[in-house]
């Protein structure tokens, strides 16, 4: 599918392609689309490469080598191309990533969700480590760290609000999340999905609640909402699925639309930021039929423009061609093209 | 959690579904469909769209449907919901190659049971004009596709006019038409005619008149449909940018506006009396407009995906007379004194009557109990139309969830805003998922355990501001709701500092939490005004009826006089009776025109 990259340029035109950005396609060293899909994606989050292009600049003469210098040198080598479109080959970060977490070490697909979250939380934990000169390497302080920039990006706050049946009172609980994994149904928007995911759950029998000011276990209901949003919003839509019968993951192809703008409705009373407005930056998509066969894509939104990334192959897109990843509403065809992983951006 | 098969399972599809006007039916004989069904195999994605006309044959069936699948388009007899369909004898089938067809629109103006003028919009931007009776006329525009390239989203004939036609296409243009002009060998050039905010119209620059006579540049992306207001004088326009925009179309300008929650809008329609719009989107709500006052009037939330289709029932709207309506006439007399409506009734006066349907039913106020079967279908005409007053809409939507839902729009939600401060709709934790929008009221203080809250909205004080005002008349009050009242009083600065493009600066002095950093954008702008109001700030309605009525996405809804008319993205179209009005026998040459009303359903 698609073009080379110099027909691309050809086709659209350098005129036509934003100012100083550049579209690199990565090669593939056996199975390892999952990671360039996600690279991708995360590069067009334009916050998170800026971030990492910055600590690129700061870390000029840094010897030891990461996983954060070794995305940091792929950004930066993507960023300063003389050419706008291409091909890179990411063999650094590939063989580090290996190197690092042995899930990883192997030729089979993996999944990227699994992946987003390894490099994300990785990141956050190296740049926490470098903040408190290399004392606590694991995160192991006792205080709350500092946010570093990937919390700043990507941590929103959850609100766990129980509420007593006899009392009415309500406590809460915050929680931290860096994504959201939402489970999909069929025939249904994102935004549904998010719904569901704070729907009031009524605690009763044995699952009763000990609430503090009745001092005994109570009937009561619960409810998940956002109450901080975060700047980038990266919503996981649970599309493998467990099948006891068959002993593995079976997809769940279902349509589930996603618009390129996105408010929330699942938001507490309380939130900060209840009305911000997000904007589709980039998808990862799932090709195929199972969580170790098939493929990833990316699609992203520079600009105005969407292209889409398929390993070395970058090809323009028309937004409207989106619609092809929704899913299907049949279980006719076995191999679905379907969104998987959904970054919002705040406009603000 | 069950796993869903196809669709979701084909046995929690519902043939039918209760209001308090009776049983709606599916009539299992009455679909109309391709004569050979094949097994869907989802590739299509082009939404199936139905058009009606009445040719007034002198026979018991003079309704005729066009309906499109895929790349064929079907011209049959509609038999209704008291004759079985055939769907072996089409008057009239067409299969396109290369190109599908997308929409289409019979010219109302010239029709007899031996001719008719349907036109058809294309996916590659192409128009067709085709007498589907008597198949000689074949007319295409935009053949070569100089005028535009991208697909025909909405297709329809002026009113009043027999040869002009308006096309709205996915580039985010219109097109004016006249059926009797060429398109020219190159593409046309155009000049400038009338520019305002957002849009801008254009004339073609030629020796002779020639197509396009217009062309309309509207918002940012596709136009996906447009509607003229029952008075023919206005044109609502939705876009892909999730704006309305209400065009008075003579005079080019633009008269009210409206921003979706977020996302595309991707259906419009209006009230048969021409006060309100209602609208579908990628925010899966319906949002109700009011064109007079030119605000919000209240959001409905029950779809679990994009609404791709709405239409009021002007069957089932209620009306009452004026005089015996002591609210209503009270109501009339604020609205005339409100120096912000200047464009009140115009549809009505201009027209001297309401255009309402032969079946509207009128309900006498005093009366409690809701009669819709008895109605004489001339009582509308016995009376004086102005002294009519509708006191409940009724209208439908239907989504990508296979969902159709029912709403009635009642007078205390229109009229909410009006100075008085009321309770609002009752949200009850219904099967729909509906309950977590709690999140997003502020909790009522006698909220209950009983898992309902009364919606305590905001009273505004009504002053609309009319559209070219550069100064937006935003004096909203918020009289309980002290959360309310203080978001709003930030908010009303915000939208100062907004206008005046003063004070960014310290806004950015907050602290990093706050959302409120605006960044010069028209949507997050408008966030907060009465074009696009936060969630708690307007009503927010649940639907009377909410089922999944399919297998596959609903792609279109139409109301008729006896039934209702649904399709689906597999160009399925069934029709679902309306109480009362059961009468399908499958012998349909005897009796076939006085069947009784308790006939029974196969």
């Amino acid at each position: 599918m698609g073009n080379n990259p110099s027909q691309l340029e050809k086709e659209i035109g350098s005129v036509q392609l934003p100012a100083n950005e550049h579209y690199f396609g990565l090669v593939n060293f056996g199975n390892t689309c999952y990671c360039n899909s996600v690279l991708q994606a995360l590069y067009f989050c334009r916050p998170f490469r800026e971030k990492v292009l910055q600590y690129k600049q700061q870390q000029k003469n840094q010897k030891k080598e990461t996983l954060l210098t070794c995305l940091a040198d792929l950004f930066y080598s993507i960023a300063t191309q003389k050419k706008k479109v291409g091909t890179l080959a990411p063999k650094r970060f590939v063989t580090r990533l290996r190197k690092e977490y042995e899930l990883f070490d192997n030729y089979m697909q993996q999944d990227a969700h699994e992946f987003l979250n390894y490099l994300l939380n990785r990141v956050a934990e190296l740049l926490q480590a470098e903040k408190q000169g290399n004392k606590g390497k694991n995160g192991e302080n006792h205080s709350k760290p500092e946010p570093t920039w990937v919390e700043e990006l990507f941590q929103g706050t959850f609100t766990n609000e129980t509420r007593c049946l006899n009392c009415e009172t309500v406590s809460s609980k915050d929680e931290d999340f860096l994504d959201l994994s939402v489970d999909v149904e069929q025939n249904t928007s994102i935004t549904h999905c998010l719904r569901g995911f704070s729907c009031t759950e009524t605690l009763c029998a044995e699952h009763k609640y000990y609430c503090e000011v009745c001092c005994s276990k109570q009937e009561a209901q619960k409810r998940m909402r956002v109450k901080k949003l975060p700047q980038i919003l990266a919503l996981h839509l649970k599309r493998f699925k467990y099948t006891e019968q068959l002993k593995r993951f079976t997809k769940l192809s279902y349509r589930v639309v996603f618009p390129l703008e996105l408010r929330l409705f699942n938001t507490s009373d309380d939130a900060f930021n209840p009305d911000r407005m997000y904007d589709l930056v980039a998808v990862v998509i799932h090709i195929g039929s199972s969580i170790n066969r098939g493929h990833y894509i990316s699609i992203v939104k520079s600009e105005d423009i969407w292209i889409l990334f398929d390993d070395d192959i970058v090809d323009k897109i028309e937004a409207s061609a989106i619609e092809d990843f929704y899913g299907l509403t049949s279980d006719l065809q076995k191999n679905s093209e379907t969104g998987y992983i959904l970054f919002y951006q705040s406009r603000e | 959690m069950a796993v869903q098969g196809e669709g979701g399972g084909k046995d929690d599809i519902k043939t039918h579904f209760m209001t308090r006007e009776g049983t709606y039916r599916l009539m299992p004989l009455s679909e109309y469909s391709k004569p050979t069904r094949l097994t869907y195999n989802g590739q299509t994605n082009t939404p199936s769209k139905v058009s009606f006309i009445d040719v007034n044959d002198g026979t018991g069936s003079p309704e005729r449907i066009c309906f499109n699948v895929g790349r064929e388009l079907y011209f049959y007899v509609y038999k209704g919901v008291r004759k079985a369909a055939d769907l072996t004898k089409p008057i009239d089938k067409r299969t396109y190659k290369g190109t599908f067809p997308t929409c289409h629109s019979f010219n109302k103006m010239l029709v007899s049971s031996e001719s008719v003028q349907l036109l058809v919009g294309f996916t590659a931007g192409q128009i067709q004009l085709i007498d589907p009776i008597k198949k000689e006329l074949s007319k295409l525009y935009n053949e070569e596709r100089l005028i535009d390239k991208t697909k025909v989203t909405c297709i329809e004939w002026i009113p009043g006019s027999t040869n002009q036609f308006l096309v709205s296409h996915a580039s985010g243009q219109m097109y004016v038409y006249n059926e009797d002009l060429q398109c020219g060998p190159t593409p046309p050039h155009y000049q400038l005619f009338k520019q305002g905010e957002c849009f801008a119209v254009y004339t073609c620059k030629a020796r002779s008149t020639r197509n396009p006579l217009y062309r309309w540049v509207i918002g940012q992306g596709a136009i996906n449909e447009f509607a003229f207001s029952p008075c023919s004088r206005y044109l609502a326009v939705i876009s892909q940018d999730g704006f309305l925009r209400v065009f008075n179309y003579d005079s080019m300008e633009l008269v009210g506006s409206m921003k979706s929650y977020f996302g595309g809008l991707l259906c419009v329609c209006w009230s048969p009396d021409g006060k309100f719009l209602v609208t579908g989107g990628e925010d899966d709500l319906v949002t109700v407009y009011s064109f007079h006052e030119k605000r919000v009037v209240c959001r409905g939330q029950g779809h679990k995906s994009w609404v791709t289709a709405v239409s009021f029932d002007p069957y089932t709207t209620i009306v009452c007379e004026k005089d015996s309506c002591d609210t209503s006439a009270n109501e009339e007399d604020r609205l005339q004194n409100n120096g912000g409506l200047s464009e009140k009734l115009d549809c009505n006066n201009s027209e001297g009557s309401l255009s309402f349907p032969n079946g509207l039913h009128q309900v006498n106020s005093n009366n409690d109990s809701y009669s819709y079967n008895k109605a004489n279908p001339n009582s509308l005409h016995n009376n004086n139309s102005a002294n009519v007053y509708i006191t409940s809409y009724r209208f439908g939507s239907i989504g990508q969830d296979t969902v159709l839902c029912l709403w009635d729009l009642t007078e205390d939600v229109i009229k909410q805003p009006l100075g008085r401060l009321r309770t609002s709709v009752v949200m009850t934790n219904s099967a729909h998922g509906i309950s977590s929008l709690k999140c997003n009221s502020v909790p009522h203080s006698n909220s209950t355990k009983s898992n309902s809250i009364s919606n305590d909205v905001s009273a505004m004080d009504g002053h609309a501001y009319a559209i070219g005002n550069s100064t937006m008349n935003t004096t909203t009050k918020f009289a309980t709701l002290s959360l309310v009242d203080r978001k709003e009083h930030q908010e009303k600065k915000e939208h100062k500092r907004n206008f005046s493009l003063a004070g960014r600066s310290s806004d950015k002095t907050n602290n990093l939490k706050s959302n409120h950093i605006r960044p010069p954008d028209d949507a997050i702008k408008l966030l907060g005004t009465q074009i696009c109001p936060r969630l708690k700030d307007v009503p927010i309605l649940e639907p009377l009826v909410c089922k999944k009525i399919a297998a596959e996405r609903l792609t279109d809804l139409k109301f008729q006089e006896e039934c209702l008319v649904t399709t689906c993205q597999e160009g399925i179209v069934c029709t679902w009776a309306r109480p009362g009005k059961v009468g399908l026998t499958q012998q349909h040459t005897v009796n076939n025109q006085q069947t009784s009303d308790n006939g029974t359903i196969v």
